[in-house]
């Protein structure tokens, strides 16, 4: 992505901070800190040299040692009180809400609550966002479980509900906690299936560590179970559109009627699921073969609840 | 044009405005800041007007992007002359000690990823070089965790939090559920963030009442009106109806062994018949449970109230009439 002069902006003043609370540092070390080039780096400290004051006299501006910054040096002398600027609002919210989304969705490393807890608290009077507790709950006991896996590179015994609400008993090799869209999940390779799966942590009823070292390594395609199969596209009467706005693929358009859902179907049956949900709703639903999933799934609840 | 960069003549700009112990106009700032450009001597009438607008503009570019850097821009009027408008940075601005680890800094990283591609990521980005600068360099431990956002209304979201943050009310075109199309006039009060889905929170100028908006409804952007700083937020945010309630109804639902397992973990067991296990299930929306039988293709049924067990049919019946295409 571009850098923008606001990346600068703040790279400066970070090296500013970074030379005030380190001392002198090799100019090699800042840049790497800063993820810049070295040359890139020591521009912007002669940057810094004349900036300061008006009307910019020598002892107006930054001083920085300059025949060690030649060297390859830093040397801050004096800040002119300048240093790196608190978070502003949008900082704030991004970092914190996806802080707080992971934490959760069960999926945040150890510490991040301490780290949370400390922007808000160096926030000031910026307004911070509310993160609620969604819908779904994920054991600690499991996270538990799956986090020690993951860190020993051993194997898990799980017992797991899928979407279809059937519970086997998998031994999975868990490389990822990963949180899409607020909701948790782990990567992994499964033994059972012989493949990569992306799992849903709510849906992982027990856990416990085994002494089985791990076979496969995470893939280098995350998010690969999650991929669509088909696209599919469902008309619905206007009212109903709050079905489908949590379904990060779909597309939604709205006449004065109805609204008009694109989607990337993953899982037939979850889609079926979903679209028997509003039913009444339903004005038409493509492709035959979601049609066709979806008479397969009424006919069975009207054979179990009678017709 | 001065050859002095835009990061440097902000970096002035900032520095000029913390230090001035009452405020700088305009003028001031064009005149003494490093980076401006003044009018050159014997310059045209028409000249003239260009480089000043181009000022203007200029200005007005610097000042917004000081703003959302987090920095308290304001504006002094005089009290003498009122419409000679100068500019201060007030308070305290500095990032204060936060004595963050790389470790910190690693779970940090976690939250910019989350938003890659999403115009939050640019927030994201700069808010976490704001906080590691002060961490002394080292290797970051890679951690095994990771996430992303997928969801509609992050534009929105990004353009809001400013908003938010700087109290500026704001205009967008938003569909709810239930009513058509309409714009609304927001003081913007919070952001709240459930299961991946963004909401606004705020004062609804038209209907004068609290009202909760989700991001993924807010059609086109969304536009500021006025100046920052027009409203209070309430120290606490009013959830209103994202706030979760406790079950007030009580179902009964026979499923079939080794189905249901959701239902089995949440319900009471009361018996069996037929070779359907009965449980008590307590639930506040019926969509909720009707969605959840439905999902179960046969393995669950409705017992008791009987309006549910009567909408669970109508929902398959319904489905089945448009399966036929």
């Amino acid at each position: 992505m571009a850098e923008t002069s606001r990346d600068r902006m703040v790279r400066m003043l970070g090296m500013v901070a970074y030379l005030e609370a380190n001392g002198p540092t090799p100019v090699k070390t800042l840049a790497a800190h800063f993820g810049v080039t070295e040359r890139r780096a020591r521009d912007e400290l002669w940057t810094l040299g004349t900036s300061g004051v008006p009307p910019y006299l020598p002892d107006e501006c930054l001083d920085f040692d300059f025949d060690a910054l030649d060297e390859g040096l830093a040397i801050l002398r004096d800040s002119q009180g300048v240093s790196q600027v608190r978070l502003s609002g949008q900082e704030a919210i991004a970092l914190t809400g996806a802080l707080g989304t992971m934490l959760d969705a069960g999926t945040a490393p150890a510490g991040a609550e301490q780290v949370l807890a400390r922007i808000r608290e160096a926030g000031g009077d910026v307004a911070p966002v509310t993160v609620l507790e969604g819908a779904e709950h994920v054991g600690g006991d499991i996270r538990t479980a799956l986090t020690t896996a993951i860190d020993d590179g051993v194997a898990a015994a799980i017992g797991y509900v899928d979407a279809q609400d059937r519970r086997t008993d998998r031994i999975i090799e868990p490389h990822r906690l990963v949180a899409i869209d607020g909701v948790g999940y782990v990567e992994c390779w499964c033994r059972k299936a012989q493949d990569y799966r992306t799992l849903r942590l709510s849906r992982i009823e027990s856990a416990a560590v085994l002494d089985s070292s791990q076979s496969h390594g995470p893939s280098e395609e995350p998010g690969f179970a999650l991929e669509a199969q088909y696209h599919a596209t469902v008309v619905v009467a206007r009212g109903a559109r709050w079905a489908f706005e949590d379904i990060g693929s779909a597309t939604i358009t709205v006449d004065d009627v109805n609204a008009t859902v694109e989607l990337g179907v993953t899982d037939e049956d979850w889609a079926a699921a979903r679209l028997l949900s509003v039913a009444p709703a339903l004005v038409s639903v493509e492709p035959a073969r979601l049609r066709e999933v979806l008479r397969r799934h009424a006919d069975a609840v009207l054979a179990a609840q009678g017709d | 044009m001065s050859d002095v960069s835009a990061e440097q003549r902000r970096l002035n700009l900032m520095i000029a405005l913390s230090r001035t112990r009452h405020r700088l106009t305009r003028e001031q700032i064009r005149a003494r800041v490093d980076g401006y450009d003044t009018v050159p001597a014997g310059a045209t009438e028409e000249e003239r007007q260009r480089a000043d607008a181009s000022f203007q503009r200029m200005f007005e570019r610097d000042k917004d992007e000081l703003r959302s850097m987090g920095l308290p821009l304001r504006t002094i009027t005089d009290p003498v002359h009122q419409d000679d408008l100068g500019y201060r940075i007030d308070g305290d601005t500095a990032m204060p000690a936060l004595d963050l680890s790389l470790q910190d800094a690693a779970v940090l990283a976690l939250a910019v990823e989350y938003w890659a591609g999403k115009p939050l990521e640019a927030d994201a980005r700069h808010g976490f070089a704001k906080l590691i600068s002060a961490i002394g360099h080292g290797e970051s431990p890679s951690l095994p965790f990771g996430g992303m956002s997928t969801t509609a209304g992050a534009d929105a979201t990004s353009t809001l939090a400013a908003a938010v943050s700087d109290r500026q009310v704001v205009r967008f075109e938003y569909a709810s559920a239930s009513s058509p199309t309409r714009r609304r006039t927001v003081q913007p009060w919070g952001i709240v963030m459930r299961a991946g889905v963004d909401y606004l929170v705020g004062w609804d100028q038209d209907a004068e009442a609290v009202r909760t908006f989700r991001l993924g409804r807010v059609q086109g952007s969304v536009k500021t009106v006025g100046e920052p700083e027009a409203f209070e937020r309430p120290a606490a945010l009013p959830l209103g109806g994202l706030e979760e309630s406790a079950p007030d109804q009580i179902a009964v639902v026979a499923v079939r062994p080794e189905a249901g397992h959701a239902l089995r973990r949440r319900g009471e067991p009361v018996g069996a018949e037929d070779g359907w296990e009965l449980f008590q299930v307590a639930y506040r929306h019926a969509d909720l449970l009707r969605a959840e039988v439905l999902a179960l293709q046969g393995g669950a049924k409705v017992m008791e109230p009987g309006e549910l067990a009567e909408s669970v049919k109508e929902h398959a019946r319904a489905a089945k009439e448009v399966a036929r295409g």
